[in-house]
């Protein structure tokens, strides 16, 4: 009888949804699952997910990926490795038991504290040291918060972790943080590896109270008993800690000390590349997120991803049956299509969430800017579809500021739409490359994996076996057309500061 | 249409309608002051709007209804008019009696789960106003019609027309409860619901009613946007709601159980274990003491 085949499963605890997908050895998928949980918005501003939720429909998932692809096909698993979404906070008492529901990166409660803190002297020095924008998504002002407003849970938290650590908690029993997590906390130093004291003490918290770090190569700790049964999984098998899915998606977009960069775009987005130094940046745009001990992931987020557009489609589109947005979109795409690039001149700000990178302004809003009399509907659909995607190319520009950029990889469901890819390649006038899967990050986790395994000499090597099956090349007349455009977009976002803010407080005043 | 006020007690015509208390067509020409006091009924009472503006509060909810918009009272709560008077207009009302096992009663030949799942969506609506229902309109003339003409089959008649009209009145409150635009919001709405309600034995027909689906296409849908069947969904909403409640050494395990919806500590238990690899009592124990 053969030996069994080994595989290596990954598991991305996502905004959404978790995903567990199985790869051989070779990279090539076997199968993926997912199953979601909701986000609650309890009140203004906060966005809330329950971790048991979230730790059951884990469970639930890699069980059902586990005897329907791996068991019953007699695969052997030879490692598993984790992935999450990047700022969640969760707070828990001395026996590990959650006070209350974990606080995502969309929340929005610490916006005072980071507001303080912002281009504040002391906010510099933490900006510099730990990679992170001071902005409310930040854990750090996560936990200063509840430290002024919520004293009684402050009190009572033994750790406050990532959605990761607690996860890996219930599995293992370990208390571990790896250090792409960690570097979004606002907690670490970057430099040189460590919780840094100074965001500590404005945290008003010490290292007790944090989980250990750990590389992203390191074991998370031992399945406990229970888990190894339920699941069939050997005693021995490796779990590694694994990253972030900003760090994954850039890795398994086969980014790698190059003068490429990944554009990521599902609900929100995000312009990458990978570096051997810090990204610094005096105007604080971006951030510098750590995948190994001297790889950084830098770059600038966006609010502004097909969230806006489904919005749109809500609001304008024609719904033939009930729910089915995708077609409506389809149909929307259709008759952008119809038109040229530019729209005839009609602009779209897609900031109706706020913005982050590179306008950082939450109180920015939506904008159609320069109707006339000539314009249709569809020119509205395509200005809405070139608004959100001039977001994306600002925050591009103002990373080539620092790293030369001669081509994208493109990953993320919005962004593999081939209209959008097209319209990609043509705003930045470069060269887009699409992956075989647009999930990078399982990608990404499997390749940590393997070269953690031995697969690979290093990541170097691994990042270089990540295929393109599909290119797209840039359209010099479009192009040309979209820079006129743009050029007034950058500077209706930056104009309208002033105006961005009186409507936020006259908006805020309405009870809107 | 003649103005008619027929009350179970003292007319012909409802005779061989127990279930119906009341039914009227009132047409209001002047403004008589404490025309409208404050009631409550144990029956359940529909209002359609036939002319005329009327500012009502319906169990605490001020709300104004115009013609061809309509409103359910569910028994015990209180209808009052907003200036103590009933405005100039007219209206037609029907007051129904409910039944305490299927609450529409056996006159009805909606089943029995369905009858379940109208009483569901009437209940968790905060305020059952429809606005533009003209087709309720035809179908309470339809009813004053064969009820004032007794021809042949007019009881069959008569109550298929009360199914229409709570069938009709359900399907429209389950859309306007939830936007058909967007299944992640009309999903998270469910899950608030399901949440709520957790201790009751969901059926996917009753949650497929909750976003205004039929099952198939709501069982799709929801497997396309969770990766489960809608059952499945529910049972990890379900642990997850007995995980939190096991870790506070304060719940005892039956009440764990049936607070969470599960049949019976023993269907909980397995149900668990098949999931976690735990029982509920060893995962307890592991998680109540500091480790």
């Amino acid at each position: 009888m053969a030996a069994k085949k080994d595989c290596i499963i990954t598991i991305e605890l996502g905004t959404n949804a978790v995903r567990v997908a199985a790869f051989d050895l070779e990279g090539n998928s076997i199968a993926s699952m997912k199953g979601s949980y909701p986000t609650f918005h309890t009140e203004p501003d906060y966005s809330e997910q329950d971790p048991e939720q979230i730790f059951i429909t884990m469970l639930f998932v890699w069980k059902n990926l586990l005897n329907e692809h791996i068991h019953s096909k007699k695969l052997r698993v030879a490692s598993i490795c984790f992935s999450a979404s990047m700022h969640s906070l969760l707070a828990v008492d001395k026996n590990g038991v959650p006070l209350g529901n974990a606080i995502t990166w969309s929340d929005n409660r610490a916006k005072k504290e980071a507001q303080q803190m912002k281009h504040s002297p002391e906010g510099t020095i933490i900006y510099t040291a730990t990679g992170t924008p001071i902005h409310p998504m930040s854990p750090l002002f996560k936990i200063a918060w509840m430290k002024n407003n919520d004293p009684e849970r402050f009190r009572q938290t033994s750790k406050f972790l990532s959605l990761k650590s607690y996860i890996v908690h219930q599995l293992t029993g370990e208390y571990l943080v790896d250090y792409s997590i960690a570097s979004a906390t606002g907690l670490m130093n970057i430099h040189h590896i460590g919780w840094e004291n100074k965001a500590l003490d404005y945290a008003g918290i010490d290292i007790s109270r944090l989980a250990e770090l750990v590389p992203v190569f390191a074991s998370a700790g031992k399945l406990k008993k229970a888990y190894q049964n339920s699941l069939g999984i050997a005693a021995d098998t490796k779990i590694l800690i694994g990253s972030s899915d900003g760090c994954l998606a850039t890795l398994g977009a086969g980014v790698w000390d190059d003068t490429r960069a990944t554009v990521t775009i599902e609900d929100s987005g995000a312009v990458r590349v990978m570096r051997k130094t810090v990204l610094q940046d005096e105007k604080q745009r971006f951030f510098n997120y750590l995948l190994t001990e001297d790889r950084y992931v830098s770059g600038g987020p966006t609010n502004s991803g097909s969230i806006i557009f489904e919005w749109f489609a809500r609001q304008f589109g024609d719904f033939k049956n009930p729910f089915e947005i995708e077609y409506t979109i389809k149909d929307l795409i259709q008759e952008a299509s119809k038109i040229p690039a530019g729209s005839d001149g009609l602009i779209f700000l897609p900031y109706l969430l706020g913005e982050r990178a590179p306008i950082w302004n939450a109180n920015a809003r939506g904008v159609f800017f320069g109707i006339n009399i000539k314009h249709e509907r569809r020119h509205f659909i395509r200005a809405a579809l070139e608004g959100i995607l001039y977001e994306i190319y600002s925050i591009g520009r103002t990373l080539e500021e620092y790293h030369k950029i001669d081509s994208l990889s493109i990953n993320g469901s919005f962004a593999a739409i081939p209209f959008f890819t097209q319209m990609i390649a043509d705003i930045f006038n470069k060269n887009v490359t699409l992956g075989h899967s647009y999930y990078s990050v399982g990608l990404g986790a499997y390749l940590l994996s393997a070269t953690e395994m031995g697969v690979y000499k290093n990541l170097d090597e691994a990042a270089r076996t990540v295929g393109f099956p599909e290119s797209y090349s840039p359209r010099e007349s479009d192009h040309l057309a979209y820079v006129d455009c743009y050029k007034l977009f950058e500077k209706l976002s930056t104009h309208l500061s002033a105006e961005f803010e009186t409507i936020a407080d006259l908006q805020q005043r309405i009870g809107q | 249409m003649n103005q008619v006020f027929w009350q179970q007690e003292n007319c012909n015509e409802l005779q061989s309608f127990l279930h119906i208390y009341e039914f009227a067509l009132k047409r209001n020409s002047s403004i008589r002051l404490n025309s409208f006091d404050a009631s409550c009924s144990d029956g359940i009472r529909i209002y359609y709007i036939v002319e005329g503006k009327f500012e009502w509060i319906i169990d605490g909810y001020p709300c104004t209804l115009f013609p061809t918009d309509l409103a359910v009272i569910l028994p015990g709560k209180k209808l009052e008019a907003q200036k103590g008077y009933l405005e100039i207009g007219s209206l037609y009302w029907i007051c129904i009696q409910t039944d305490i096992q299927d609450y529409l009663g056996n006159w009805s030949s909606i089943s029995s789960s369905e009858k379940a799942t109208i009483k569901n969506i009437l209940s968790i609506t905060a305020n059952p106003v429809l606005s533009k229902l003209p087709d309720a309109g035809t179908l309470f003339a339809d009813i004053q019609q064969e009820l004032k003409g007794q021809e042949l089959g007019y009881a069959t008649r008569v109550n298929h027309l009360l199914d229409e009209l709570f069938i009709l009145v359900a399907r429209r409150l389950s859309r306007q409860n939830i936007s058909q635009r967007s299944f992640p919001d009309a999903f998270l709405k469910l899950e608030e619901t399901l949440r709520k309600n957790l201790s009751h034995h969901w059926t996917v027909e009753e949650m497929a009613a909750l976003v205004g689906l039929g099952t198939t296409a709501f069982s799709d849908k929801v497997k396309n946007f969770t990766g489960f069947s809608p059952l499945n969904y529910l049972i990890n909403i379900r642990i997850s709601e007995a995980i939190k409640l096991l870790k506070r050494p304060d719940v005892n395990m039956t009440d764990i159980a049936l607070d969470t919806g599960f049949y019976s500590s023993q269907h909980f238990s397995t149900t668990f274990k098949k999931l976690t690899g735990y029982t509920p009592s060893e995962f307890r124990k592991n998680n109540t003491s500091k480790t």
